[in-house]
């Protein structure tokens, strides 16, 4: 029995391309030994010769134990991950980290702000909630163009039960929404039938420090807005000390620390 | 707890040596400063009764500077948890000790610590006389050994010396040494002698001050931001600190695969907290710097440790050649208006 720093072979079991460098797996465990998780949590993938790295569930491990991630190529892991083909086995520790707060959003207007990748993380919650019945949920999700969009199929299942605005930097045509998500939070509103009562973002923090701004000058109390953070996560128990954030390990406490967190995590240093 | 009398330290270091492997502090022969090295035959008798403080503390026993996580054999990943021989720390300082202490319970869940850990005992000596730059007492970590921080405690009193059990394991090792039972007066004086010893250290009001104005968020950021041009990203101070824990990992290919390695890291090197996309959030020196004394002196840590970070040692204002040691550090915090 391997300990906590060690990963557990899992095999990929399908892959496809999904956006700009991006590419959707399927993984299953290759023992028999199934995991559960919660929307939110990330765990690690291992290849060996090229270290290790955190992802997020895009979806939660099935009865069967495969989970999906979508992952963007961007250093020197991924690039390993992408020369990887169906069949092929790798490494996987996890779960890891807190989740996004399923009891406090059931039943209430729920507003989801992604932004680019930061789509992925977003998901699995956006999959329960959009499934609930009573809770009224939309999501907002800007890009720089349509190009970087991901998670095709997983957006046209949810355009099914639930208010989407895809919104670009960059528009392709004319017809597509332009600016950021915040300009068009007023719009989403009058969809879910009043402004929303929790607000669930992740993407760039510059996106997410925005969005969360905004809401706290139109009375959402900041204990209602959650936001998961990106950090480089290496062990994902809490010792590497690499994703520090002030006295917190995002790892950890994180990736999903509400608005009310985060202003005091903040205030805790100078920058 | 039990109390004896001791005739000299050397009649216990040498009882326990032939037990097990011991180290100790001591002078290399190229070295003006001591260091922790195996007992030997050939090793001169040295004054260990001196407040010697190594240059390394001792954390390089249970978190070596590199160790090996796991083995990819081609197949499969198989943990390798290290099967250390039991030891010996003797001659720890209450510095040192409490920050045993600290990474004990930092490293609770790591195998590889606590193999280490579990193998080994610690006989702490209580220092009678400041060493060159230390402030325990500023930060409760001595001058003399805490309860529970060892399994043994020696504590000189005129020509002999009390041993102190603090464990049963402790106990268990004085076996076949013929030792006297201490008075009751003797244990009551080694408590009522820890503040004169105290009170030889130079004042250490700047770290007060300094750790104050850290916790009310009274740095100025440009402050922060000079000190970080002095940082040279050396990582001399998180090597040498004791409760510093940080590290990285990465593979290296071997005969049948790829084994796992971790190494000691540093939040004072540039590319700490960078991530693949490039986003980086300490990307200024004086981030990075603020970040290490927060780690060291913010009251948060305290909530987990019942302790600061920092220990009081001293070895960071030696070793740092930009000056931003913690006295330095401390001092210019402290004289901010």
């Amino acid at each position: 029995m391997n300990g906590l720093m060690t990963p557990q072979l899992i095999r990929i079991s399908e892959i496809y391309d999904d956006g700009e460098a991006a590419r959707h797996f399927t993984f299953e465990p290759v023992s028999g030994t199934r995991h559960s998780a919660r929307p939110g949590q990330f765990f690690t993938l291992a290849i060996p010769g090229h270290g290790e790295a955190a992802f997020t569930y895009l979806s939660l491990p099935d009865a069967q134990g495969r989970f999906k991630a979508l992952i963007r190529r961007v250093g020197a892991l991924t690039s390993a991950l992408f020369e990887c083909g169906h069949g092929d086995l790798i490494g996987f520790r996890g779960p890891f980290g807190n989740s996004w707060p399923l009891e406090q959003l059931l039943g209430k207007r729920v507003l989801i702000i992604a932004g680019g990748i930061g789509l992925p993380p977003l998901a699995a919650v956006t999959d329960r909630l959009s499934t609930d019945g009573n809770t009224p949920v939309g999501l907002i999700y800007g890009c720089r163009s349509p190009a970087e969009q991901v998670l095709k199929h997983e957006r046209s299942a949810w355009h099914a039960s639930m208010p989407i605005l895809e919104t670009f930097d960059r528009p392709s045509n004319k017809g597509q929404l332009t600016g950021t998500p915040l300009d068009h939070t007023q719009q989403m509103s009058a969809k879910l039938g009043g402004s929303p009562e929790a607000i669930l973002s992740c993407g760039p923090e510059v996106m997410m420090n925005a969005a969360a701004r905004h809401f706290i000058k139109n009375n959402l109390p900041p204990e209602k807005i959650w936001l998961a953070l990106e950090r480089r996560m290496h062990c994902g128990v809490g010792e590497c000390g690499h994703c520090y954030l002030g006295s917190s390990t995002v790892c950890t406490d994180g990736p999903i620390y509400s608005w009310q967190q985060l202003i005091r995590l903040q205030s805790q240093t100078t920058a | 707890m039990r109390a004896f009398l001791l005739e000299s330290l050397e009649q216990l270091r040498d009882h326990l040596a032939a037990q097990r492997p011991l180290f100790t502090p001591q002078f290399a022969a190229d070295s003006s400063e001591p260091s922790w090295l195996p007992l030997s035959h050939n090793t001169p008798s040295v004054a260990i009764e001196q407040p010697l403080l190594p240059a390394y503390p001792a954390k390089q026993f249970f978190f070596p500077e590199r160790e090996i996580l796991f083995r990819f054999d081609g197949t499969d990943f198989k943990e390798t948890l290290p099967k250390p021989a039991p030891q010996i720390l003797f001659g720890v300082r209450s510095c040192d000790l409490c920050a045993i202490a600290y990474q004990d319970q930092f490293f609770q869940q790591d195998p590889y610590y606590q193999a280490r850990r579990k193998a080994t005992l610690l006989v702490g000596i209580d220092c009678q006389l400041p060493c060159e730059g230390g402030f325990c007492p500023t930060v409760d970590a001595g001058p003399f050994v805490r309860d529970g921080m060892a399994d043994l405690v020696c504590h000189q009193q005129g020509d002999h010396w009390l041993l102190i059990t603090q464990t049963s394991e402790g106990e268990a090792l004085l076996e076949g040494l013929d030792l006297k039972a201490a008075a009751e007066e003797g244990i009551t004086q080694r408590r009522s002698q820890e503040p004169q010893v105290a009170a030889q250290f130079p004042s250490a009001t700047h770290i007060e001050r300094g750790i104050q104005r850290i916790n009310q968020s009274q740095v100025p950021a440009e402050l922060w931001q000079t000190m970080g041009l002095q940082c040279l990203s050396c990582s001399g101070c998180t090597s040498l600190c004791p409760t510093c824990s940080c590290f990285t990992s990465y593979d290296r290919p071997v005969d049948d695969g790829f084994e796992r390695e971790r190494c000691w890291d540093s939040c004072l090197y540039d590319a700490f907290q960078r991530e693949a996309s490039g986003h980086n959030p300490s990307a200024a020196a004086g981030q990075r710097v603020e970040r290490f004394w927060f780690h060291k002196f913010s009251d948060e840590y305290i909530k987990t440790f019942g302790r600061y970070g920092c220990t009081g040692c001293g070895r960071c204002e030696k070793t740092c050649p930009g000056v931003i040691g913690v006295h330095s550090v401390m001092k210019r915090i402290s004289a901010t208006p």
